[in-house]
């Protein structure tokens, strides 16, 4: 999709780190369709997601000088800041409006079901060839409701209707399958 | 309890999932410096991210670079590495004589950076309205595209828009002015009409002169569209209108 090879990343970042404006840019075109992309994938709204892409980029700019290369690398710092603020936003929606349409999926449904059927359809295409789609359906599941909607292990139980040892087991399959999925080849 | 299990847990944790006393006794040994588990983490993490980048990319609109570029010029970098004076007291008058004036000086440094910044930051501004304008004119060149103008419903007053509407692509440009300022935890949302079906075309909120160039998610084939209209929602949107009709048009 995007990026740069990891030396460099890392060396826009420290530039970032020193106020580099011109690093800023080139950081910014490597990485904004990631994050815009995932950012679609968590709001599901493509207008919120444009408005968690500055938000991002800004805290990049903001938070460049406490970036730590040996706890990862620039993307997975960037997708987990995305999917942090994405989820505080979903999860302050839930508070405010039980009926949040992504908050009333009935248990087993999926995703792509949903989504098909309502104004998001072009959003739904975006999974299609991705790792994710070639997990199984139960392992997906699990690891979309705490990944992509932010339910904890214990409401993922109580959503699935699965015992709580169940849903452990399918989310380390998942993302243990996962690893082995984006370990073997560029997805 | 066995390692494994603190394994186990870094994967749970790295899907944010990982809840109560659990969670709080990892983090706990996490912060003991347990090396393996942070590596284990860090992997977890790093495979997340690679299925992110996996997902089929869509494009940002190039305003918001703009944007960007306009904020971070009026915000000062980071703190790690920015230089910052070093004050001594100086002996004697000469001495304090020439610390005023480098306070003054430093002063009007300072006042003429914060011009700067300020400037720099009205010219995003502008680029990125440029921008905007420059995405509506191109979509207005394109033949197919049908302009509807949306009036507001009583006992609505104020308030109207024109959506730049492309059947063929299903894609649209919504153009707003003189809308109510957006409640707290409330959103409008637009919608396709084919006779009594309304099919939602995206949440979006105004500013305090109720304007906004909302960019329409492109729709999923329906019937062709006789209508649209504006209703006040629930923030985040609803898949069927419950709010009062704000604005609505006629194609």
């Amino acid at each position: 999709m995007s990026g740069l090879p990891a030396d460099e990343s890392i060396q826009l970042v420290r530039q970032l780190a020193r106020g580099d404006r011109s690093a800023f840019g080139r950081f910014y075109d490597a990485y904004a369709s990631l994050v815009f992309t995932f950012a679609i994938r968590l709001l599901r709204e493509r207008a919120a997601a444009e408005d968690l892409l500055q938000e991002v980029f800004l805290q990049v700019w903001r938070d460049a000088p406490n970036y730590n290369a040996e706890r990862g690398s620039p993307e997975a710092w960037l997708v987990m800041m995305t999917r942090s603020r994405a989820i505080d936003k979903l999860r302050s929606i839930r508070r405010r409006d039980r009926s949040f349409v992504s908050m009333e999926r009935p248990s087993g449904q999926s995703y792509d079901a949903e989504v098909e059927s309502g104004a998001a359809a072009s959003e739904a295409r975006i999974m299609v060839n991705s790792a994710l789609a070639r997990l199984p359906d139960n392992q997906r599941q699990v690891l979309e409701l705490a990944y992509f909607d932010g339910l904890s292990q214990t409401e993922i139980a109580a959503r699935t209707n699965e015992p709580l040892g169940t849903v452990k087991t399918r989310m380390r399959a998942a993302l243990q399958r996962l690893r082995e999925l984006v370990g073997k080849e560029t997805v | 309890m066995n390692h494994e299990e603190w394994l186990e847990r870094a994967e749970i944790y790295a899907l944010g999932a990982l809840d109560g006393a659990e969670l709080r006794d990892f983090e706990a040994h996490l912060a003991s410096g347990c090396a393996e588990c942070e590596e284990r983490l860090r992997d977890s993490r790093e495979a997340l991210a690679q299925a992110a980048e996996s997902l089929a990319p869509f494009a940002p609109p190039p305003s918001v670079k703009t944007a960007l570029l306009g904020r971070i010029g009026a915000e000062s970098p980071a703190p790690a590495g920015e230089r910052r004076f070093r004050w001594s007291w100086p002996v004697g008058v000469g001495a304090l004589a020439t610390a005023g004036l480098v306070l003054l000086l430093s002063w009007q440094l300072i006042d003429t950076r914060r011009k700067l910044e300020d400037a720099q930051s009205r010219l995003g501004v502008v680029e990125s309205e440029k921008a905007q304008n420059k995405e509506v004119m191109d979509f207005l060149s394109n033949p197919q595209v049908r302009v509807v103008n949306l009036t507001g419903v009583p006992p609505t007053s104020g308030g109207k828009a024109q959506l730049l509407w492309d059947p063929v692509a299903r894609k649209g440009i919504l153009l707003t002015i003189g809308l109510s300022q957006t409640p707290a935890e409330k959103a409008y949302e637009l919608w396709g009409l084919s006779g009594s079906e309304a099919v939602p075309a995206g949440v979006f909120t105004v500013n305090e002169q109720g304007r906004v160039v909302f960019r329409l998610p492109t729709l999923p084939e329906s019937k062709p569209f006789d209508k649209f209209a504006v209703t006040l929602e629930p923030m985040g949107g609803v898949p069927k209108a419950t709010g009062p009709v704000v604005l609505v048009g006629n194609l």
